[in-house]
């Protein structure tokens, strides 16, 4: 109970420093919002009229207090209004939460899907035809350009195959081409990652000791040497979910997908301030609760682990 | 081995999975719509559908305004019938009578009342364009009253924030209910708005049944859509794929010059550019014709000033000298010394900084262009582009040229243009420009309602600025469209506000 108490302590420090940090360097950054508001590209308004407007909005006032008032309405659960649509900022990004949710699930099973079999594969064949072509595959897929693969992927499935649509969202199909570049792309990652622990594992002490005691290879295989090889691999997999999470922005372009991530890149582009520190705080806190769960997870896997956590 | 044959067997079943599911939805889809049906690609998305704070339910044919812009670029009377004023400050609008919001309820001078307050409300920048002092509503008559005199006051209506709504539909930001031919059927923030024909729209139903307006940032995205068919009309295809366009028989493409204009700024806070001789060199230097068929691949109009010639308050510009001989003739002018070609000032060759932005391609070419151009006459151009541009272009003081494309001419008024690029306060006067007898017109023509007296003093600031070279006007872009050929009656607005109308059709299948 006393770790649960810790973290949840580390967590609201921790939200709370890259809140302020956050804010500190958004304000700083060139822009200002009141002009995005007021729309001045088609509105004639004059510099005292741009003023009057950054005044109401509290916008005048030092970086700091600005801050204080957003965190008082943060412990209020307030995140503000979007300065772009009007609408609650938490409303907004619930909004788009599932969309992302979905795109990172259907990429992660893909991801799973290619690189658990092929690195598997690759390492229990190790310098046979199945490693040369996962160890291809797997330099292919980092250095090809996620954007570029998204195209050809719209290219030859959707131009000229006519399989799948090339953009937009709301069936299954919308969902493959975005989930196929970025499953294909992060995949290769994986293939190598579980192709070098796997190698390693099988050649661990607990793994000759179990053949000796005559446990079958499945067995081996899938009780100890993958147990074992997953440690790596599951902490990764924790930092790929928050990278996809907020990271998809380029193929969410590309295949007009209404995500988070182009969300907030037009946020910022529009100096939405409300809606970037809301973002900021749920996306950190969502990454930081990953993490945990990683952590977890790895103390489940890995017994040598657990009994270091016991020992301090 | 087997384990790869089954892997691949897992995947190919999944895609397979999917396309099925496409094809079902797809089957489903024309099992259940009518034939007439249009899908409508748009190059920026739209994360609200709140007429009175995005442009999307006026283009998409849901909302209208009181006022519309003609393509004569003249502005029309669209739900308000006629208006009048005797001193420019207390207006009277009849409006429009057998329309009807989308749920039915008819539209009166209340209604409208209602609906502009919300806008004003909801967004300030639209309520520092209309300047609403009060409103009074009397069936379809609609009094407004000014804070000031403000005879541009209709054309400031064609501004698509100020369509009308009734404010009493629950969800304004994802299903708006307007007078326009289409309704909304579903809204999916920055992805697509689908629509449905209203029946009872007051200028005649439209052609097409349902219609979805898409949004793809991307320019490649959006050809790739039309390509596969999953768009039939895709605003601002690549400008580098017009030829791939035009060599397809099944495919239309459309360019229509727009009310933007890309000019040269000059810092006239830095002593150079005080001197309008100065400022006339480097107009001289830009060769308006390589700018638009080279570095434009011909998709832009050469201009004289900052309006299009349609406009009927444009003065006849004489045809201006380029090259380099009639800058240096300028510099000359200007007091510079030119010796063996070369351009100095005090014996001290010139150096200058000019600033562009990366996200129209062609200015990062045309300040090259200008650097090499002038390098000839001695002269060092340095080039950075920046982020946030406007910002930098006024809160810093480091640059001397730069590159910039404003709207000129939004509501097909000159006095937008004029007092936001040229009076001292303005947001876009960049060049911190202040010419005393250009103000006091620009003053003048702001409390004139007399059309052809308007007209006189929008022509006189003209030649004023065109004498002075404040900007270096050099070209307007042209919008491209491209359409499948079963499209018809599609019309490529000037102003970009009007997209889906109730004559828009598709060849039935």
């Amino acid at each position: 109970m006393s770790i649960v108490w810790k973290r949840g302590v580390e967590l609201v420090l921790f939200l709370l420093l890259l809140s302020l940090v956050s804010f500190v360097f958004v304000k700083l950054a060139p822009g200002d919002a009141v002009k995005q508001m007021l729309r001045l590209d088609d509105v004639a308004v004059t510099s005292s009229e741009i003023e009057q407007q950054r005044e109401a909005l509290g916008l005048n006032k030092p970086v700091l207090v600005q801050y204080g008032n957003w965190l008082a309405r943060l412990a209020q659960l307030d995140l503000g209004n979007s300065y772009m649509t009007n609408r609650p900022v938490s409303e907004e990004l619930l909004g788009k939460m599932p969309a992302t949710l979905l795109l990172t699930g259907s990429s992660l099973l893909i991801l799973l899907l290619i690189a658990v079999p092929l690195g598997a594969l690759s390492a229990l064949y190790p310098n046979r035809v199945i490693d040369y072509a996962s160890r291809l595959l797997a330099v292919l897929g980092t250095s090809i350009p996620s954007f570029w693969l998204g195209l050809l992927l719209i290219e030859g499935l959707s131009v000229k195959a006519g399989l799948f649509p090339s953009m937009g969202m709301g069936t299954p199909s919308h969902l493959v081409l975005p989930a196929l570049t970025l499953g294909l792309t992060m995949s290769a990652v994986y293939v190598r990652l579980i192709r070098s622990s796997l190698l390693d594992s099988l050649s661990q002490d607990f793994i000759q000791g179990a053949r000796a005691r005559g446990i079958g290879s499945g067995k081996i295989l899938l009780r100890h040497a993958f147990r074992h090889a997953l440690t790596p691999v599951v902490t990764m997999f924790g930092v790929s979910i928050g990278s996809l999470l907020g990271g998809t922005v380029v193929i969410e372009v590309l295949f007009a997908y209404p995500g988070m991530g182009k969300f907030i890149v037009d946020a910022i582009q529009s100096r939405d301030y409300p809606v970037i520190q809301g973002y900021m705080v749920v996306m950190g806190a969502a990454v930081t609760l990953i993490h945990l769960l990683v952590d977890g997870a790895n103390h489940v896997l890995n017994p040598e682990m657990r009994l270091k956590g016991e020992k301090r | 081995m087997r384990k790869i044959i089954s892997l691949s067997l897992f995947i190919g079943l999944l895609l397979l999975a999917a396309a099925c599911s496409k094809g079902e939805s797809t089957n489903g889809e024309q099992a259940q719509t009518p034939v007439k049906e249009l899908s409508f690609l748009f190059n920026f998305a739209s994360q609200t559908i709140d007429p009175h704070l995005d442009y999307t339910p006026l283009r998409a044919g849901v909302v209208e305004t009181l006022v519309k812009l003609g393509e004569d670029l003249q502005i029309q009377p669209w739900l308000a019938e006629e208006w009048s004023s005797a001193d420019g400050q207390h207006w009277t609008f009849k409006i429009r009578e057998q329309v009807t919001f989308q749920n039915g309820k008819a539209l009166d001078a209340e209604a409208v009342k209602q609906s502009l307050e919300r806008a004003m409300e909801q967004n300030p920048g639209v309520k520092q364009v209309l300047k609403i002092k009060q409103m009074e509503a009397s069936g379809q008559s609609l009094q407004i009253t000014t804070v000031q005199p403000f005879p541009q006051f209709p054309s400031e209506l064609v501004h698509p924030n100020t369509a009308i709504m009734d404010v009493s539909a629950p969800e304004p930001d994802k299903k708006p209910i307007g007078t326009g031919p289409f309704q909304v059927a579903s809204f999916t923030s920055g992805s697509s708005l689908k629509l449905d024909r209203y029946d009872k729209y007051w200028d005649g139903a439209a052609k097409l049944s349902q219609a979805a307006f898409s949004f793809n940032e991307d320019a490649n995205a959006r050809l790739s859509a039309l390509m596969a068919g999953d768009a039939d009309i895709v605003y601002r295809p690549p400008v580098e794929s017009m030829e791939m366009i035009k060599g397809d028989a099944s495919l239309h493409l459309d360019s229509v010059v727009s009310l933007k204009t890309h000019e040269l700024i000059f810092n006239t806070r830095h002593g150079d550019f005080q001197n309008s001789y100065v400022r006339k060199a480097f107009d001289a230097l830009v060769n308006r014709e390589e700018l638009k068929d080279v570095i434009m691949g011909g998709q832009a109009t050469v201009a004289s000033g900052p309006f299009l010639p349609e406009f009927s308050f444009v003065p006849d510009y004489e045809p201006k000298e380029t090259g380099l001989d009639a800058a240096r003739k300028w510099f000359q002018q200007a007091g510079y010394e030119v010796k063996q070609g070369k351009v100095s000032k005090d014996g001290q060759p010139l150096s200058f900084k000019l600033v562009t932005y990366a996200s129209r391609a062609e200015f990062p070419l045309l300040a090259q262009v200008l650097q090499s151009q002038a390098k000839e006459l001695g002269i060092t151009i340095t080039i950075a582009q920046v982020d946030k541009y406007e910002d930098y272009l006024l809160d810093k003081d480091d640059w001397d040229l730069g590159t910039y494309s404003p709207s000129i001419a939004p509501r097909g008024d000159a006095s937008y243009f004029l007092n936001v690029a040229f009076k001292p306060d303005g947001p876009l006067n960049f060049g911190t420009i202040n010419d005393s007898e250009l103000n006091a017109w620009i003053d003048e023509l702001d409390q004139t309602v007399d059309m052809n007296e308007r007209h006189a003093l929008i022509k006189q600031a003209l030649t004023r600025i065109n004498e002075q070279m404040y900007y270096s006007y050099l070209v307007h872009p042209n919008t491209l469209v491209v359409y499948r050929e079963k499209v018809k009656n599609w019309v490529t607005s000037k102003s970009e506000y009007y997209m889906l109308t109730n004559v828009l059709d598709v060849e039935e299948k």
